[in-house]
């Protein structure tokens, strides 16, 4: 009887995969694709919308801003467009790959779409941090895809890691630029323990007790004296339900959104994500 | 309605619970049991009867996860944020959680028969005395039993329990227990009001929203996070199948993470400890050189040493513990 079980067990995760396969397959290869007909096809395979998150746009695809040659003040016009349709926006948005294989070029453009919407502060976060140890190779294409797409001159945006010495990154905050971060599991956990053994020492130098430490002290070491927001929205790629580390500290309230995949993400998907948030409402213990 | 529901699973139920069973099955899932206002306003109730409903739906689920061999359940009961909710109903939500405690009392000999070993977790000095005191008494009732478990966070946010761990682990270093080298991430995870559990498989929130609301921040780092959209009250067991599959689907992966964070660990660790030696070495030895083998001896008895800090610690800890729980209860039996 187990084995038969067993047997089913597989089958009915097979069929799940296959569902998905086939979903994100029609994604790629038919964008084009009228909603009534997208709606239909997704009906017909009898796939509960919650396993593939909020991966489909009810909207038609349309071009993705800055690929043609339209000029700068055009593209300006457009995302003054976008922002206009969306009810608020992120101050920090945290963009969390949980995809094995990494695309420096599609994270750069998403970080650049969100600079150009008006987001703040971008986190970008993988697992192994391999976004954050190849930092170099990252912030050179999102350089050059600003270029590229929003035609301006980069030095404008500043780039920099979590783990750079906080003293140069002072200036951010004044700069009211985008900011940028790349970030590893050791700006999570291993950034809490840090802050408990600096607490911790000021108590075994007698500097102050055990019964002072409260939540805003921790907050503020956990903050960097940098005054960056905790990310109001999470975007999470890839097909692990998890935030596998991602800065436990900081997403208390964050909302998280989930995307199927970075690569050969549409603007249109990081809108209508934008859009999904805006629609959020928060009651804060209420 | 009673904390335990008896009762099989029916035939559709108990077929499909046998296939996820043939799967990884989560030993430890968590509840944002979110909803039950939505829900009264939904069927015209008084909010706290949709209160009530939840409740009973907790105990329903509990029925559930039994069957699906679920040992321990973790449910967010009331937030510290919750507290600025109307005073009507704040004390609402004070004078059922005592119906239920009360009720809880009364049921200690089911209780027993199923083996739930029940815990709270969260800070009780903000609760009304008589809470507290009816909280610790359930608590060390059910205490020993080891079938089942379900930890009720009550007065809890997560910011909270991490700021006492640490709070907890600063208290050691000043009792002369701990040094602050010692603090790493498995001593601050012993150090959390859950330190009796392990990490939750399976997170789930019901209602929709697609926030963590400062539940288990630490604990679920590597949970699978299942957003649902139907109400609490409302929940289903095919809700919760849907669920563990998706756990199922998510299992090679998260593990995989999970196998990597605890080598990080354990490297940091080294690293930490290796340090620690250096910075011995150096001021014991007047700077002369050391061998390798003298280092390696060293480091050896360093980690024993801190081992056993840490170990002394967390005994004091328990019973720094313990003692709060019996004192409550002793002090309700003197009144």
């Amino acid at each position: 009887m187990s084995l038969l079980y067993g047997l089913l067990w597989r089958f009915l995760l097979a069929l799940v995969h296959a569902n998905r396969g086939l979903v994100s397959w029609f994604r790629v290869r038919l964008p084009c694709w009228k909603d009534g007909l997208w709606q239909g096809i997704r009906t017909a395979l009898l796939l509960p919308l919650t396993l593939i998150g909020v991966s489909d746009q009810p909207k038609k695809r349309h071009q993705n801003p800055g690929d043609t040659g339209t000029g700068a003040v055009g593209r300006s016009w457009r995302w003054q467009s976008d922002l206009a349709c969306l009810e608020k926006l992120p101050v920090h948005i945290g963009l969390l790959v949980t995809e094995e294989e990494l695309s420096y070029t599609d994270i750069a453009t998403l970080v650049v779409w969100c600079m150009a919407v008006g987001i703040s502060y971008i986190s970008v976060y993988d697992t192994c941090g391999i976004f954050q140890k190849k930092n170099s190779c990252v912030l050179e294409e999102i350089i050059r895809q600003q270029q590229e797409l929003l035609g301006v001159d980069p030095v404008k945006y500043n780039v920099g890691t979590l783990s750079s010495d906080s003293d140069s990154l002072q200036h951010h905050v004044v700069s009211c630029r985008p900011t940028v971060k790349l970030l590893s599991s050791e700006d999570g956990k291993q950034r809490i323990v840090q802050a408990a053994q600096q607490l911790c020492r000021s108590v075994e130098k007698k500097v102050m007790s055990s019964k002072d430490i409260n939540v805003s002290m921790l907050d503020i070491i956990l903050r960097d004296s940098r005054k960056i927001p905790d990310p109001d929205l999470v975007l999470k790629f890839g097909p692990v339900d998890s935030t596998l580390g991602f800065l436990p500290w900081h997403i208390r309230l964050t909302e998280f959104i989930s995307l199927p995949s970075h690569k050969n993400v549409s603007y249109e998907q990081l809108l209508g994500a934008l859009q999904r948030y805006g629609s959020c409402h928060q009651r804060l213990g209420q | 309605m009673s904390w335990i529901r008896e009762g099989e699973l029916n035939l559709l139920e108990r077929f499909s619970a046998n296939v996820l069973k043939a799967g990884p099955m989560p030993k430890h899932v968590a509840f944002i049991m979110d909803g039950n206002r939505r829900f009264a306003r939904k069927k015209n109730m008084e909010c706290l009867k949709g209160h009530m409903q939840g409740f009973n739906k907790l105990a329903e689920t509990l029925r559930w996860c039994k069957h699906l061999n679920i040992q321990e359940v973790t449910v967010y009961a009331f937030s510290i944020e919750n507290f600025k909710r109307t005073k009507e109903e704040v004390d609402g939500l004070m004078e059922l959680a005592r119906q239920k405690f009360v009720k809880l009392l009364e049921e200690r000999e089911n209780l027993k028969k199923h083996g739930v070993c029940i815990r709270v977790l969260g800070d009780l000095n903000m609760l009304p005395l008589d809470l507290q005191q009816l909280i610790a008494k359930s608590v060390l009732t059910t205490k020993s039993h080891n079938q089942c478990f379900l930890n009720v966070c009550f007065s809890y946010t997560s910011r909270y329990e991490i700021t006492n761990a640490v709070r907890e682990m600063a208290w050691g270093v000043e009792e002369g227990l701990l040094k602050a080298s010692d603090v790493s991430e498995s001593l601050l995870n012993e150090c959390l009001y859950s330190n009796n559990s392990p990490n939750p498989d399976l997170l789930i929130r019901t209602s929709g929203e697609v926030r963590l609301s400062d539940f288990l921040l630490w604990q679920s780092s590597h949970s699978c996070i299942v957003f649902q959209s139907v109400l609490w009250p409302e929940y289903s067991f095919w809700n919760l199948c849907e669920a563990i599959l998706r756990y199922q689907l998510n299992y090679k992966s998260i593990q995989k993470a999970r196998d990597l964070n605890r080598e990080q660990q354990t490297l940091m660790q080294l690293e930490s400890d290796c340090a620690c030696v250096a910075d011995l070495l150096q001021n014991h030895g007047n700077g002369k050189p050391v061998d390798a083998q003298r280092r390696q001896e060293a480091l050896q008895h360093y980690i024993s040493c801190r081992e056993e800090r840490i170990q002394d610690f967390l005994q004091a800890l328990k019973h720094k513990r313990d003692s709060y729980f019996s004192d409550l209860w002793r002090e309700d039996a003197s009144s």
